[in-house]
């Protein structure tokens, strides 16, 4: 790709664009920004401003994990990551392959897509009821497991799919096909020529998975049997508290994704830079 | 009954470690009504429910960590907790799942959706150790002074008896089987921010005074909702009923009605669906009046800001939790279920959830776990000798404070409606989304 | 890795036809789809016939939760608010989400501060959606950091109430979610496009919206119809952020359907999902119409 002169002069729309574009930064992290700074509330505050002092109070309760009210949080969260993790690589494996399918016209292409369609725009509640029920009408037990995991790849597939979309319409045929010329099989320019292009797309999927994951309670709440996921736990525990270890929890959420967002940036950029020295050896 | 059940601070455990003998004493009651796999050796009994998890799941008041562990060093069986996220999971939990519950505790008003179903088990009278010392709002439903107690809306005594073993129809009577162990209750009024409103409320009409316009809140969801509503509407005078609590479909048409207009004059800010919102709506001045829970005003007045919650003339709106077990339950594990509830109202669980403002249905029992000072300001409106502290230890009043509505019975004793899930209820869902809608 | 293994290693090649390769590859996410998804359906669709009554459902036929959605106002007052909704959201976040993308892809130079500016947007995306809803009463709210600027500024002498708890708020806090995923969608077309192809159009003296119009949306808009895939079933099928934002002031099909279940109401609740998933599928098979996203995945 031939990069433009860096020295050329901006045009006009370059400044007017780059102001919808700070704007809309701050638009979405003006509430952010309250979550971040509510985190740091005093020990006898609440959820909304002011803020009684400040402290790393409702840190160390979310970490200490027990006591002060806050419920189970502690295992919920651990829960939750577990499954999360567990859900965000299903998806990413599963969309990944089902993604590769679309690249060929086979029947049954639109069955798959329009499933994917109807999971997403199903009410979670109902969706989470049908499988909670067919279980029950089956004779098995639910669990994280089984119908837990299950119930969430049906909200996280959805996305994995259309993004893998996405990423595979940006993927240029030309790389594969020179491949293909120089005499690769399937295997190898699965590996090294789509997977290494692909990788950051195949990593927002799993990251959407993630995320997705960490969020479900609807489709969730029925099917993961005993013990509560994170947020089915923060939901349960907002009916009788009013707790700002939520915010401890956003707050580091969002350092949790920065940290993960950056470290993949520069894994993704070191990558390519071997491999461009290796081309070029 | 044995001494260990008066004496605040018996462990179960401890009397089972020194003698089998008390330890059979000790279950004498609980499992009289029950198998005879009770019967062997006490040693053999105490290996046997080693190995038996009960699994309760219940309100976020109920099914606390702190109460966990404390029943799990209290009793020689396993007690696993989990928190219903909400209503909506909870029931369609113990209605498609029932298997993988073995005790509940949830309002009442949900009862009528176990009707006919099998899941829930007729509880003895005679396995529960705390009958006789239970209110009797629960178990006649009767006022101490034996006058009959509001049986609008959803009255605990509704659904407090099965008819007979099977379990399938409620009585208005006395019977032998308990739907459920009563567990906690309480009395809701308006929450008020005097320093905004600057003159006393005394009515639930002030919810639909013009001159609050925009400034009111609602509990979100039919059942509270309207109940709210309908204390309003009928202190006005513009809508009359025979039953607030369960109205007819001319009654339904009417409210929803009148509540249209209100709603397209402006006068709701918002509805609230769990208890965070109510106190955000509150201390941050979205709100000056609304329908709310004790918990939620004491959250806001810890925050530095002025709300009271006395009783209106009409009344307060009473809720009631109780607590069941799944059917699914037998031999041992049916034991132990029932000696977990029995644990529960022993005193320690209940003066736990006192803490945290609602009352115990065997107050004499969590009065031995209360300093005096905090049975007389949660019980008695007594004011505080020191600081009341929550079950967590956070300041909730200081010395000086007492409770908004005063004693137990000034404010159980004067319930203008109960929680409710109506006979029409589909019906009103209908109705009330023409009004969501409107 | 289930992909590198169904992606026809090369002892299979003649063995494996293209098609079996796809069935093989698509058939974990089709298997999750029918059981976890296609048979709730169906049980959802059978119960929609039935009559119920305090979360029962009677093996009766009923088709009064089918007369009442086809006859009643309240179907018409759901659908003109929930279209409302998706109209706005998506053109407002259309216009913004080509906005970015675009001066992302053509305006921003560096490499480098294109992922980190893309990375920006994405992160608040990925903090939990109760804890944003909560946040955004300190901010819109009557007491609310705005306000406090307004009255400040002198702008206003009230408190403006309409920021929050309204249809405005609502409107607000979808275009603070979706507007990402358009973003994300057509930043990934213009990508495709090379560079060299809008320089050789501007050397032959075209101006930058003639570029656009003649050159960049015909190449986006399997992007488009992407973002606006997730804009349209997210709106169509959001309860949460519309409960939290109107205060459970406003009805939308998808408040309704939860409205119901909430009540342990199947049936009606069965009936509405049905309606509403056969719209939804309709307005995403006429973007598919607009351009066909899997054609551009096909060799």
């Amino acid at each position: 790709m031939s990069k433009p002169n860096p020295r050329r002069a901006r045009p006009l729309s370059f400044y007017f664009l780059a102001a919808i574009l700070s704007a809309f930064l701050l638009f979405l992290y003006a509430p952010m920004a309250c979550v971040y700074i509510l985190s740091f509330q005093g020990p006898t505050g609440g959820m909304s401003f002011p803020m009684q002092g400040w402290s790393t109070h409702w840190f160390q309760v979310l970490f200490s994990g027990d006591g002060q009210g806050v419920g189970d949080i502690g295992n919920a969260f651990r829960r939750s990551i577990r499954l999360a993790f567990v859900v965000a690589i299903l998806t990413m494996a599963i969309s990944l392959s089902a993604g590769m399918a679309y690249r060929r016209k086979f029947r049954g292409s639109n069955f798959v897509f329009y499933s994917a369609i109807t999971s997403m725009v199903l009410p979670g509640i109902f969706v989470g009821f049908g499988i909670a029920l067919m279980f029950n009408l089956l004779g098995w037990r639910t669990n994280w497991f089984t119908s837990g995991i299950g119930a969430q790849l049906t909200w996280t597939l959805p996305f994995g799919l259309l993004i893998m979309f996405i990423v595979l319409g940006r993927f240029n045929p030309s790389y594969e096909e020179a491949a293909t010329d120089l005499g690769a099989s399937a295997r190898q320019r699965f590996t090294q020529v789509i997977v290494p292009i692909i990788l950051p797309g195949i990593i927002g999927i799993a990251m959407a998975g993630l995320t997705s994951s960490y969020e479900e309670t609807a489709r969730t709440s029925l099917n993961i049997g005993t013990g509560n996921t994170m947020p089915m736990e923060v939901t349960g525990l907002l009916t009788a508290a009013s707790t700002p270890v939520l915010f401890a929890i956003g707050t580091i959420t969002t350092l949790f994704s920065f940290t993960l967002v950056i470290v993949s940036l520069i894994v993704m950029s070191r990558l390519a830079k071997r491999r461009q020295m290796r081309t070029a050896a | 009954m044995t001494d260990a059940t008066t004496t605040p601070s018996y462990k179960y455990k401890s009397a089972s470690a020194k003698t089998g003998l008390s330890r059979r004493a000790l279950l004498k009651t609980g499992a009289a009504a029950a198998a005879a796999s009770a019967l062997p050796a006490p040693m053999l009994w105490a290996q046997n429910i080693k190995d038996i998890t009960i699994t309760h799941i219940g309100q976020s008041y109920s099914t606390i960590p702190q109460i966990a562990e404390k029943a799990n060093e209290d009793l020689d069986f396993e007690v696993v907790m989990q928190t219903a996220p909400d209503t909506t999971t909870h029931v369609n939990r113990l209605l498609t799942q029932p298997d993988t519950v073995d005790v509940t505790d949830m309002p009442n008003t949900n009862m009528k959706y176990f009707l006919g179903r099998g899941v829930l088990m007729p509880v003895p009278v005679s396995a529960y150790k705390y009958w006789d010392q239970t209110l009797s709002l629960f178990v006649d439903g009767t006022y101490p002074d034996g006058t009959a107690a509001s049986l609008e809306g959803y009255a605990p005594i509704k659904s407090q008896y099965w008819k007979d073993e099977s379990a399938q129809e409620f009585s208005l009577t006395p019977t032998d089987y308990l739907v459920g162990v009563p567990m906690y209750y309480n009395a809701d009024t308006l929450g008020i921010r005097p320093d905004l409103i600057g003159r006393p409320i005394d009515s639930w009409g002030e919810l639909l005074n013009p001159e609050f316009a925009g400034k009111v809140a609602l509990q979100d969801g039919v059942s509270t909702g309207i109940a709210d509503a309908a204390m309003a509407l009928e202190a006005l005078g513009e809508v009359t009923y025979v039953d607030k609590g369960n109205m007819t479909k001319a009654e339904i048409d009417a409210t929803i009605e009148k509540l249209i207009e209100y709603k397209k004059a402006g006068q709701f800010r918002s509805f609230w669906s769990n208890f965070d919102q109510s106190v955000q709506l509150m201390a941050s001045g979205e709100v000056e009046l609304q329908s709310m829970w004790s918990p939620a005003v004491t959250e806001v007045r810890t925050r530095g800001i002025e709300c009271t919650y006395q009783g209106m003339k009409e009344g307060y709106r009473g809720w009631y939790i109780m607590m069941s077990a799944m059917n699914h339950l037998e031999g041992l594990k049916r034991d132990c279920a029932i000696e977990y509830m029995n644990w529960v109202n022993a005193g320690w669980a209940g003066a736990f959830i006192s803490r945290q403002g609602f009352y115990n249905s065997v107050p004499d029992n969590a009065k031995e776990f209360m300093t005096a000072d905090e049975y007389g300001y949660w019980y008695e409106g007594k004011a505080a000798q020191g600081d009341i502290l929550n079950p967590f230890g956070k300041v909730m009043e200081k010395a000086g404070a007492t409770r908004d509505g005063g004693a137990l019975w000034d404010r159980m004793g004067n319930i203008g409606i109960w929680n409710t899930l109506m006979d029409e209820d589909r019906y009103l869902v209908r109705q009330w989304q023409d009004f969501l809608s409107a | 890795m289930p992909a590198a293994q169904s992606a026809a290693p090369p002892h299979q090649r003649q063995v494996l036809s293209p098609k079996v390769a796809s069935w093989l590859q698509v058939a974990p996410m089709a298997v999750i789809f029918t059981l976890m998804v296609l048979i709730p359906l169906a049980i959802i669709f059978v119960v929609s016939f039935l009559d119920y009554d305090f979360a029962q459902v009677f093996p009766e036929l009923y088709l009064g939760s089918w007369v009442d959605l086809f006859t009643s106002q309240l179907t018409l007052n759901l659908y003109a608010l929930t279209f409302k909704f998706v109209a706005i959201v998506w053109v407002v976040t259309f216009v913004l989400g080509f906005c970015i993308a675009y001066f992302l892809s053509f305006h921003v130079r560096s490499g480098a501060l294109r992922l980190l500016l893309m990375a920006a947007i994405a992160i608040p995306f990925w903090t939990s959606g109760p804890i944003r809803m909560v946040s955004w009463v300190p901010l819109l709210g009557r007491e609310g950091l705005i306000n406090q600027a307004l009255m400040g500024l002198h702008l206003t002498s009230e408190p403006v109430t309409w920021l929050m708890y309204s249809e405005f708020a609502v409107l607000v806090a979808y275009i603070n979610l979706l507007t990402m995923p358009m973003v994300a969608a057509m930043a990934n077309s213009m990508a495709k496009i090379p560079h060299s192809v809008i320089q050789a159009a501007k050397d032959a003296g075209a101006s930058e919206g003639q570029i656009i119009r003649d050159i960049i949306f015909p190449l986006i808009k399997p992007g488009i119809a992407i973002g606006s895939i997730f804009v349209v079933t997210a709106v169509m099928g959001d309860v949460f952020i519309v409960k939290q934002m109107s205060g459970s002031q406003v009805n939308t099909v998808g408040m309704s359907i939860v409205t119901e279940l909430n009540a342990f109401m199947y049936p009606p609740a069965a009936a509405k999902s049905i309606v509403l998933l056969v719209i939804v599928l309709s307005i995403v098979g006429l973007l598919l119409r607009f351009a066909d996203i899997r054609k551009e995945l096909q060799k």
